[in-house]
């Protein structure tokens, strides 16, 4: 590892490290394709499944949607020690609020509380979050929290280096007034085709559905996707 | 950036009895974004020739090409098919000519004697230095996992149909752990007889 670090600082100016493989030296990331939409009762919520170190896939079934309290997950995006170490803390906070209030939390709250961090510490994370639940006051809400801190509430977010392959497709395919199967149908969808395109996104997609129910999560395989681009 | 992970991509040849076969992906791509999942990196360059080409894509088809012509004009003067380890000379020279700016590509050669069938596989570097082996070489983006399934999977001397399955399970083992390769193989087994070309069923992320 010290000779990775050594090596590290002479060969980043030349910006390539042949002396070393990129699962010494480089950033665990969560490439990524996130995704989240609201609906009459509830979110569906989505991530891929792939996490790379530079090129090297590290983790080919990676849980990216991170539950933050009963009714409330979240997708993550970029940095996974940035990432990880967020929810964490907002798991924490959210938690202890929940207790003082003696009452489930909005997920209004939840997404305030990462856009907190996720401002303040802006120079040093690199977070790209989406929060989605469900809560008495609501219902079904998604909120998105980019990377720089950003908050706002959106029917449908897409997030990750996946999402730039699939805004099209999302922006021409979504309704309002779905139902939750229709949801996950759209989220599949969306998904597979952004992890076809983009090198950092793979593996299985993992869904899970938010209501006042509950969650109910469920994985599609590889060769289970569903087959939308005719290449 | 590295010039040789720009596009991604991944080769192997494995070495058999009385046969060789020689694999690669399909992707091409710029750095993460697939643009295409039928991108040729296998040439056949003889009858029981073929080499494959790893790293940049534009290098890969202008140094197939040049090849090529070079290739032709060999076989007009000598009025024969080239010999392997004859062909691994002229990549060699090719490559060198470009020493101090070369062709991003780093090459692998599959083939059987002309006359005696006798099975060769090598690889060059970048700037043409050759070596030849007895089992397997690689080349890619994830030589690191290739050369971890190769290791592991191969055993000397085995038959086209084995070599077959062994090749592709190493290829595609080796492919799903790197982002930049993949969307698909294609093997081709070269024997005495007959050269079989298959595309194997392949994840597509």
């Amino acid at each position: 590892m010290a000779t990775a670090m050594a090596m590290n600082r002479i060969q980043h100016l030349t910006g390539s490290n042949n002396l070393v493989p990129d699962w010494m030296s480089k950033e665990v990331s969560t490439g990524t394709t996130i995704m989240a939409v609201e609906f009459d009762g509830g979110v569906v919520i989505g991530a891929d499944s792939r996490t790379t170190t530079g090129a090297y896939i590290a983790n080919r079934v990676t849980d990216k949607l991170t539950p933050i309290h009963d009714h409330i997950y979240c997708c993550r995006s970029g940095s996974a020690a940035d990432t990880q170490a967020i929810a964490d803390v907002v798991t924490y906070q959210l938690g202890f609020h929940s207790i003082e209030l003696d009452e489930p939390p909005l997920v209004q709250t939840a997404a305030n509380l990462f856009k907190e961090m996720c401002y303040r510490y802006r120079e040093e994370l690199m977070a790209g979050i989406i929060v989605a639940g469900w809560d008495k006051r609501r219902g079904g809400q998604v909120y998105t929290v980019p990377v720089g801190g950003m908050l706002v509430r959106q029917p449908v977010s897409v997030g990750g280096s996946g999402s730039t392959y699939i805004y099209g497709y999302v922006d021409s395919n979504y309704k309002s007034g779905m139902n939750k199967e229709e949801c996950l149908r759209f989220t599949a969808g969306a998904l597979s085709l952004a992890m076809e395109r983009d090198g950092s996104s793979g593996g299985v997609v993992r869904l899970a559905s938010i209501s006042e129910e509950g969650v109910e999560r469920r994985v599609i395989l590889g060769n289970e996707l569903p087959k939308i681009s005719r290449a | 950036m590295s010039i040789m992970s720009y596009n991604g991509g991944a080769v192997m040849a494995m070495r058999g009895k009385d046969c060789v076969a020689i694999a690669s992906d399909r992707r091409f791509g710029v750095q993460a974004q697939m643009v295409t999942i039928d991108f040729q990196k296998i040439f056949s360059m003889g009858e029981r020739l073929c080499i494959g080409l790893a790293g940049l894509a534009t290098d890969v088809q202008t140094v197939s090409q040049r090849l090529k012509f070079r290739l032709n004009l060999y076989e007009l003067k000598e009025g024969r098919q080239i010999k392997p380890k004859t062909f691994m000379s002229m990549v060699s020279n090719l490559l060198y000519e470009r020493r101090f700016g070369p062709y991003y590509i780093e090459p692998v050669i599959a083939g059987l004697d002309p006359k005696t069938f006798e099975p060769f596989i090598c690889s060059l570097d970048l700037i043409g230095c050759p070596m030849v082996t007895e089992d397997f070489v690689v080349s890619g983006t994830c030589s690191e996992q290739m050369y971890g399934m190769c290791e592991s999977l191969w055993e000397p001397d085995m038959e086209p149909e084995d070599l077959f399955e062994t090749i592709s399970q190493a290829m595609l083992n080796a492919v799903d752990r790197d982002a930049m390769s993949g969307m698909g193989v294609v093997v081709h087994v070269i024997e005495k007889d007959k050269i079989t070309i298959r595309t194997l069923k392949a994840r597509m992320d």
